[in-house]
């Protein structure tokens, strides 16, 4: 006989020995607290939403703004900025709607299927602040370069610099930001190890032969 | 939410609380595991409660939150003392007209089933409640015949599991 059929079997007739839950004891259990993964999901997506976004509000404090007069670069600067911001507010209604659709009256394929993608929709704003904000400082960087070298101003020109300085000074600069990235990579690592393997292994169970 | 939606609700989960008891059965190993998926899987059919419609029955609803729950939103709790493998004290019960040799075999097919994934558990698991291929697929998400694919390749993975 087929196993299953011989397992389904035995199984119908255990169907009297499963414990048996009495009213209260339901009752009690749905004003519990969740422990699912979409909790914890939302809470650190929320975090990192909001780390990210005032991250960049700190950056671009006042000393900032002072520079960015000091090298004429104030109104393109706010430029960007509005639309920064305008790209914030876009992830951050992406990520509600998202979050929105996660329902677990769905079938599996797609409860998982959303989940990724709230998930996604975070992993690409976190990716947006990091290029944002990298490309930013490199424009800024080489134009405080570029402004440095033809200043005729003697205090600045006091600290004129030699090729090799630059060198230094230029492999610094990159050690520091691939360490810095390298640490938020690896904090990713970490966070979506934990929270998503599962939901990952069982997801691609379920797409295994799909068309 | 009003106080008739709650009576409505427990009473229904009273009634068919076995089919949340079979699942926790299948992917837990010891009792307190047991407690803390049913009762997160409680909490969840409660939270999606207001979006039941009554245009299905209460039971085949709660398939499919239930499994969800079970395969994608459940978090294992860290444990540090390891309870007693249920296994081997009440997941199933010995049945008196079974020879020895029944016995061995569906002790040895249950803990197959615990080795398995849990994609292909909650295939078992449908499969013994008595859904078609078509509830299945629904259920899961996939096509009818991807379903079929499956269930036969856990079929032969049990016999695998049963005849190394």
């Amino acid at each position: 006989m087929d196993e299953l059929e011989f397992l389904k079997k035995d199984w119908k007739k255990q169907d009297a020995n499963y414990p048996k839950l009495s009213y209260a004891q339901i009752y009690n259990m749905i004003w519990k607290k969740s422990s699912s993964i979409v909790k914890w999901i939302f809470i650190i997506s929320v975090l990192e939403l909001l780390i990210s976004t005032f991250l960049s509000i700190l950056f671009t404090g006042d000393d900032y703004w002072i520079q960015l007069e000091k090298y004429n670069l104030k109104n393109i600067t706010e430029v960007l900025f509005v639309i920064g911001y305008a790209i914030t507010v876009f992830f951050i209604f992406k990520f509600y709607r998202n979050y929105k659709k996660i329902s677990a009256t769905d079938d599996a394929t797609t409860l998982m299927k959303n989940i990724l993608k709230t998930r996604r929709t975070v992993k690409y704003y976190i990716a947006y602040v990091l290029i944002y904000n990298g490309l930013t400082a490199i424009v800024v960087f080489s134009y405080m370069i570029y402004f440095h070298l033809n200043s005729q101003d003697q205090t600045l020109t006091k600290y004129s610099l030699d090729t090799l300085d630059w060198i230094k000074f230029i492999g610094i600069g990159l050690i520091v930001l691939t360490m810095f990235l390298g640490l938020i990579w690896l904090f990713y690592r970490l966070l979506y190890g934990i929270l998503l393997k599962k939901l990952h292994k069982n997801y691609k169970e379920l797409k295994k032969l799909e068309m | 939410m009003d106080k008739a939606l709650e009576h409505q609700f427990v009473t229904n989960l009273e009634k068919d609380q076995n089919i949340v008891h079979k699942i926790c059965r299948i992917y837990t190993n010891d009792q307190a595991s047991h407690n803390d998926l049913f009762q997160e899987i409680t909490i969840q059919l409660w939270k999606a409660y207001p979006k039941f419609r009554g245009d299905s029955k209460f039971s085949t609803w709660m398939y499919r939150v239930a499994l969800n729950t079970a395969i994608t939103l459940y978090r294992k709790k860290k444990r540090g003392i390891q309870t007693q493998d249920y296994d081997t004290v009440h997941f199933r019960i010995k049945a008196e007209e079974y020879n020895d040799e029944t016995e061995q075999q569906l002790t040895l097919l249950y803990n197959a089933v615990k080795e398995l994934n849990d994609i292909d558990k909650a295939l078992v698991f449908l499969y013994l409640e008595d859904k078609n291929y078509r509830e299945i697929s629904e259920t899961l998400g996939i096509s009818e015949v991807n379903a079929r694919v499956k269930m036969n390749r856990v079929k032969t993975k049990l016999r695998n599991i049963l005849n190394p």
